[in-house]
């Protein structure tokens, strides 16, 4: 059996972000692996050691430095990675990132993908169904348990109403929501083994954007910042106002 | 960042002064990482390097650090510890991975003691003795016997080790020990007391230098300290480094095999060790340093005064500029110090030089961090005085400061003048 984790490279949590001419601009900043494509890892590495016998592999498509977190997902305990090389530009539409990581999951033969729920840079939720509609696969998002017993799936996912159970079979896309498995620290003497792990590096195909970015802004949101006086009561009435009328 | 030549505002009388929460425009401080990286010192470290130290800075700043001030006030080092370390694999990071280290550079070794010393020096203490203190003298002065007995344990945590060089009455001239050892058929037995002793009353092993009374050279020994003979108990009084355990030891009469004695002799053995914990010292220290200033800059940015947050005062940025130039230059000079280390050109002037200076950066910036914070600066509530307090403990262990200045004086001037 054979699982792959896709993951993604995001600015840490200090990075300063800015716009500039309608570009985003990070810097003061280390890459982090996101961390709800680490939740993916841990789950797979977790089946894994539970018992499964699974071939772990990382996989990503991004700049040539995406290989740093590649190297972290080694040293969490994944057993290859692979990087696609792709300018953040030409594959920074989700749909076209989609598509080459299912050709690439194709060729991998893999039974289960694991990814992040959520990114945490473009707050964008589209990559694992983007997958499982390229791959024809069946999707749990949101997954907050998982198991397998053969080529059966269990999910429990955080739907609309709820917690779901859904039931389906392998091959299938899981992508993770935060309590599906808190990831471990990697340990110094995994991050030494990282190294020696196969770690494959291809230039990526040409990609297709779909969508047409015309241009980027900040937003903004501002407070009323209104403090209410007068007596309790009027304040109360005058709350009461506001939140059936609005601020304004 | 800010121009400088923006109109300087109407000075307002302070009982005038509107609140500070609508005067204070958003001022846009640098984040921790850049404060603490100036100068770009990542792009030189490995990928390796670099991600040891983000896998031991989360696991210290989540799991450690916010408990640092707690345990430190109530005296505590957790039983747990040794082995949540092990797991880590910050034990004997630069021991290589047959006798269970990580087998990583002396650089890496000196970037975990720098994350590890931001949560506090006491947890440093521990991971400095076990490592340089006693990996390491097993590893180079040890058979093989003892290698394969203690490393292994040693690395996980499983066992803890202690250094027992120090005496009431010999410190600084360590040649002045009064432990003895003498030679009785296979066997060498051990007396004297060692003061000052980090993990005395929990080490499974204590490395002890003791001197030949038929030699007079100076011998170092493997003393496993359930020995009959080995007594050990803890100095109760400490105001720093409170939250490490520091002992008295008693040897009275110990005998161990003399496969169990270090092939070293003099006391460039227990020097030589020392040179291995005074190098992660050097790195160390600027954790506790970058703290305090992170810390400051956080607080003051928070508390007004006089109409404005304090960090918007000019004597208030001098001493911020200070800690963070000096932090800046100490971590220059660690860089270096790392890879002198790594490819084997390392002196003891070197390291003499690094503990020295940057221990000093280090215990300025605490100072003036407690200063900064005002009378919040005295609780344990904020890092600032905890840290300063175990300063003290790092300007005076590790070779005292003067030591330090001994020794790059003669160094320097070819006349010794201890
Ligand atoms: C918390 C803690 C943990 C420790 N852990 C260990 C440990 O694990 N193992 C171990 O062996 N030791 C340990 N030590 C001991 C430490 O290394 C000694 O305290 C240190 O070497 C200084 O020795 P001393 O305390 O005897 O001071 P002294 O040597 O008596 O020095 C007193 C003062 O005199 C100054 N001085 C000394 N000589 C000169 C000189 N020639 N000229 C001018 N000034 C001089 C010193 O700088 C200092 O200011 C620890 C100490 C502490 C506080």
């Amino acid at each position: 059996m054979k699982i792959v984790t896709v993951v993604r490279r995001v600015p840490d949590v200090e990075a300063r972000v800015e716009v500039d001419g309608g570009d985003v601009r990070v810097s003061g900043a280390a890459w982090s692996l996101d961390g709800m494509d680490e939740y993916g890892v841990e789950q797979a590495l977790r089946m894994r050691e539970g018992g499964l016998d699974a071939e772990v592999v990382a996989l990503a498509v991004g700049p040539a430095d995406t290989e740093e977190v590649l190297r972290t997902a080694l040293a969490m305990g994944a057993d290859r990675a692979r990087l696609l090389v792709a300018d953040d530009a030409d594959v920074g539409d989700v749909l076209a990132r989609a598509r080459l990581l299912a050709d690439a999951i194709r060729e991998e033969g893999a039974d289960l993908v694991l990814t992040g729920g959520k990114q945490a840079d473009a707050d964008s939720a589209a990559l694992g169904p983007a997958l499982a509609e390229h791959l024809g696969w069946p999707l749990a998002d949101w997954t907050t348990h998982l198991e397998l017993d053969g080529t059966q799936v269990r999910a429990v996912h955080d739907g609309d109403a709820g917690p779901e159970t859904l039931a389906f079979a392998l091959p299938a896309v899981v992508t993770t929501q935060q309590g599906l498995a808190e990831p471990r620290y990697p340990t110094l003497p995994n991050i030494m083994k990282a190294k020696r792990k196969p770690l494959d590096v291809a230039d990526a195909p040409p990609a297709t954007p779909v969508t047409n970015v015309v241009g980027r802004a900040p937003e903004r949101r501002e407070r009323a910042r209104r403090m209410l006086d007068g007596s309790l009561e009027d304040q109360a009435r005058e709350l009461a106002r506001v939140l059936r009328e609005g601020a304004a | 960042m800010s121009d400088t030549t923006a109109e300087p505002p109407t000075p307002t009388p302070s009982t005038q002064a509107p609140s500070p929460r609508t005067a204070a425009p958003a001022a846009t401080p640098m984040t921790r990482r850049e404060v603490e990286d100036t100068f770009d010192l990542d792009a030189l470290y490995t990928p390796e390097e670099r991600m040891i130290r983000d896998a031991v800075r989360e696991y210290v700043q989540s799991e450690l650090a916010p408990h640092a001030g707690e345990w430190w006030r109530e005296g505590i080092f957790p039983e747990h510890l040794p082995r949540a370390f092990g797991e880590m694999g910050m034990l004997g990071v630069a021991i290589p991975e047959a006798y269970g280290g990580a087998g990583a550079t002396a650089t890496a070794y000196g970037l975990v003691n720098r994350e590890v010393e931001a949560a506090d020096s006491g947890l440093r203490s521990f991971v400095s003795v076990q490592s340089s203190l006693v990996m390491w003298p097993i590893l180079t002065y040890g058979s093989e016997d003892l290698k394969k007995a203690w490393l292994p344990r040693l690395a996980t945590g499983e066992a803890i080790g202690c250094f027992g060089l120090t005496e009431p009455d010999a410190g600084s001239d360590p040649g002045a020990m009064t432990t003895r050892c003498k030679r009785v058929g296979d066997d060498w037995v051990i007396r004297g007391t060692k003061r000052w002793i980090t993990s005395g009353t929990r080490a499974d092993v204590a490395i002890i230098w003791a001197r030949d009374e038929d030699s007079g050279r100076v011998l170092g020994f493997v003393v496993e300290t359930d020995r009959e003979g080995f007594r050990a108990e803890d100095i109760k009084t400490k105001a720093s480094m409170r939250l490490s355990v520091t002992s008295e030891l008693h040897l009275d009469d110990v005998a161990v095999p003399d496969a169990n004695r270090l092939d070293v002799v003099g006391l460039k053995g227990a020097l030589s060790c020392l040179s291995q914990a005074r190098f992660g010292i050097a790195f160390g220290v600027l954790g506790a340093g970058f703290a305090t200033l992170d810390e400051a800059m956080h607080y003051l940015e928070d508390r007004p005064s006089f109409g404005e947050p304090l960090t918007g005062k000019q004597l208030v940025q001098a001493k911020l500029a200070d800690m963070w130039s000096d932090l800046t230059k100490g971590s220059l000079l660690a860089y270096r110090l790392g890879r002198l280390k790594d490819e084997g050109a390392i002196t003891p002037t070197h390291i003499s030089m690094a503990k020295r200076d940057n221990v000093r950066a280090a215990l300025q910036a605490a100072r003036h961090a407690r200063d900064l914070l005002g009378g919040n600066g005295i609780t344990t509530e904020y890092g600032a005085m905890r840290h300063m307090s175990n300063l003290e403990t790092v300007s005076t262990y590790e070779g005292a400061d003067a030591v330090h200045t001994l020794i790059l004086g003669r160094a320097l001037t070819g006349r010794a003048a201890f």
